[in-house]
Formats: structure tokens, sequence, C-alpha cells
């Protein structure tokens, strides 16, 4: 666990210990509510991860690093891109890959599209967004944050 | 608004309906056995590493949801996060994003809840974004990696992007667009307070599919329709005794809420130490 999910865990406590204080029944209530959200979408976020196992099994980042590398830079962007909105790597995967992705050469501009759809786009997220949020912020949310990781992928480039 | 009786078939069609994402993931993993063993060993153990995750980080995030739904304050939401909070708002947002831990569906729940408490579609797609790829815990796992130049470049540039589409966004999404408070209609609470209750039996003659008289004192009947709120509240407030609470007050502003929240904490506290 790193210090910042801690630092939820003990903000949390401590915000769960002054309800007590203040309010029990509002505090019981509080739990209740909790409770039924977690039961709400317990069932698509395991949907999610199981299938986020799945893809990473058939196409490990490795493979699409290997397949990227190939390509022309323009191409190279638009897969790495797709590929990153398929699913979400942790962090310690994901920077370590885009490291070698730029020292391999293939440049900045699709490690760095890579890297932003990985953790903004999610279409494996995406019926949980859509029950959540509604069909059209969710189809609009996606769509620009991935034009936008394109457009800073592209800019990104031109600077470094 | 009561819901009509299903049959059976038409229960199991709708199990099906809900659950059809569940259902393709389990079927493409009893495939991916029959077809490659190993590779489903292998998928299982990804899960296994994001299961973890997720229960790292989830259950504090449903319940510091729940918590900040209870204790703050509609109106301070729509000040700090609503569609009047200008940059300040905007700055709020991406800090409340940046900091936070775990991956971008940990922030669903969250947001859903600032949207209807009054932060604005803008702000919340900040938050989202943020949240999802300029992560201060992420930061030096980025710059051992990719170094401190192509960190900071990437995290203005992302800043400003996040900054214009979700502008564009706002746009494009109404409010309207967002779930309201549909949730709470249907799950919220009635009680009574039948020590105050004095069995006059005006709610259960204005609202009779809700409730009831038993023993001389109202109760709330078993219901799995849609609350009419217009009509509840009528009830709670013609109440002679204001025996009746809710929590759904919540869609009737600001002065209700502080009123009703008042006496409803009492009267809920009497009822729990008579149930216990």
């Amino acid at each position: 666990m790193d210090i910042f999910t801690m630092a939820m865990w003990a903000g949390t406590g401590g915000f769960l210990i002054f309800s007590v204080v203040k309010d029990k029944s509002k505090t019981k209530r509080a739990l209740k509510m909790a409770f039924g959200m977690g039961k709400g979408m317990l069932l698509s976020i395991l949907s999610i991860i199981l299938l986020i196992g799945l893809v990473l099994a058939i196409l490990p980042p490795q493979s699409i690093a290997g397949f990227v590398e190939e390509q022309n830079k323009l191409l190279a962007t638009v897969v790495a891109a797709a590929f990153g909105t398929i699913t979400l790597i942790p962090a310690f995967i994901a920077f370590p890959l885009v490291g070698t992705l730029v020292d391999a050469g293939v440049g900045v501009v699709p490690s760095v599209a890579f890297l932003t759809t990985l953790t903004m786009v999610g279409v494996v997220t995406f019926p949980l967004e859509r029950k959540e949020f509604g069909a059209k912020f969710a189809v609009v949310r996606n769509i620009l944050s991935f034009v936008f990781a394109i457009i800073i992928a592209l800019v990104m480039g031109v600077i470094i | 608004m009561i819901n009509v009786k299903k049959d059976e078939k038409s229960k199991i069609l709708n199990v099906i309906k809900n659950n059809i994402f569940f259902i393709i993931v389990l079927i493409s993993y009893v495939v991916m056995f029959i077809v490659k063993p190993p590779m489903g060993v292998t998928s299982v153990k990804n899960s296994v590493y994001y299961l973890k995750e997720m229960l790292m980080i989830m259950p504090v995030i449903f319940v510091l949801t729940a918590l900040l739904d209870t204790w703050v304050p509609k109106k301070t939401i729509m000040k700090s996060l609503g569609k009047e909070s200008k940059i300040k708002g905007t700055i709020f947002a991406f800090i409340l994003g940046g900091i936070s831990a775990g991956p971008i569906y940990a922030a669903f729940p969250f947001c859903v809840m600032l949207h209807k408490k009054g932060a604005s579609v803008k702000n919340i797609i900040i938050i989202l974004s943020s949240w999802a790829v300029i992560k201060v815990p992420m930061l030096i796992n980025e710059v051992k990696f990719l170094g401190v130049k192509f960190m900071a470049i990437r995290w203005a540039l992302t800043m400003v992007a996040i900054i214009i589409f979700s502008w564009i966004a706002s746009k494009i999404i109404k409010d309207k667009d967002l779930p309201e408070e549909k949730e709470e209609e249907n799950k919220c609470d009635v009680s009574i307070n039948r020590d105050a209750c004095m069995g006059c039996s005006l709610c259960a003659k204005n609202y009779p599919e809700l409730f009831g008289i038993n023993n001389k004192k109202a109760e709330v009947k078993e219901h799995d329709f849609i609350i009419n709120v217009e009509l509840l509240n009528k009830v709670v407030e013609q109440c002679p005794v204001s025996a009746i609470t809710t929590n759904i007050v919540k869609q009737k502003g600001e002065d209700i809420i502080n009123e009703i929240s008042q006496d409803e904490t009492d009267t809920v506290e009497e009822k729990e130490s008579e149930v216990s």
C-alpha cells in the first residue's frame, strides 16, 4: 500500500470517528449508504478486473511494445493510443514500459499517447461509467480524452 | 407508480440483462480455459493483482463518499465546485483528483456524489481526468523512468488539455444528462416515531400506499415503488406531532434540510434505541 492510499485510510478513519462522536445515527446511515454503493458497483468492478486480466493475458504490454516499435511514427501513435484505451495498467508497470518504449527509439509521441489513454480512456470501464454517469457523459468524456491524448502526445513530440 | 408483478421468466431475463457484461466476461474465461488453459491461468493471476488493488482502495472510497455526502452541505459543494466556482473550483478539482489514490473507476462514485450535490460537469471531468493521469502518487515513478523534464512537460500539457476539454464537455453535456437523485428516491427511508404518533391517521388518509394504521399507530408499509416526494413532504408537514421522518428532503432545497435534519436525528435515535 503506498503512502497516499494509507493517507486516505487514515483520513477516512479520522472522519469516521468524528462522525460517530458527532452523530451516531447519521454515521450508521452513511455506512449503510457506503455499503449500498459497494453492493451496487461490486459486480461491475469485478467484471472490469476479470476483463483486464484477460486482456493482459491475450495482449501482454511487452508484445504491444514490440509491435509498436516496428511501425512508423503515425501508425505507432494511433496503435499505442488505441491499445491504451483497452486496458488499465498500474503505474508501476506503465512507466517502466513507457520508459522502455522511449529508450527503444519508439519516440516520445506514441509513448505519451499510450500513457495518457492508458489511464484516462477506458473501454473496459465504459459500461460502469455509463451506468454511473449516463451514456452521453461517458461517450463525450472518453472521445474527448482520446483526441486530447493524441494532441498532448503530438505537442510533446514538438517540444522534446 | 406501483411496480407490476413480473412473472418469473421476465425476471430471469432482467437479471441476465442487468449483468450481461459480467456474464460475457465469465463466458470468455470458460472459453479461454478450454482453448488455452495456461493463458486462462495467467488471466486469473493478472486479475488477482487488480483485485488486491481494488480491495485496498474501494472500501475507503465508499465510506469517504458516504461520509462527505452526509456531512458536507450542498451549499459548500456548490460554492467550491459548482458553476460559479470559476478558477478556484478548477484548482480545487485538480487538487482533489491529483492527490487521490486508486484507478479511475474509484473516482466514479465520488464524482456522482459531488455532482448530485451541485458540482459542475466541468469540474467533475477535471477531477476524473486528473485522478486518472496527473497523479501525485505516480509522480516519483514517472520521474524515475522518464526523467524530470519529460514529467514536467507532460504534466503541464495534460493540465492545459484537461482544462480545454472539460470546458468543451461542459458545453455538450448538460446537468440533466447525468443521473439526478433517482437512487435516493428509491432507497429513501421513511420512518415513524411511534412514541410520538397519536394515531390521527392523517398520513394514511393522504398517502394510503405508503402509510397504514396498525395498533392505533401509524406505520410505514412495505414498498418498492418510487415514492412521490411532493406528496410525502406534504404528509410530513401535515403530521401534527412531526412523527414522520425522511431522508429525501434534500431535493426540496437547503432550508428544509437543516430544519428537518435536526429533529430527524432525534427521532431516528429514539427509534433505534427502541429497536435495540
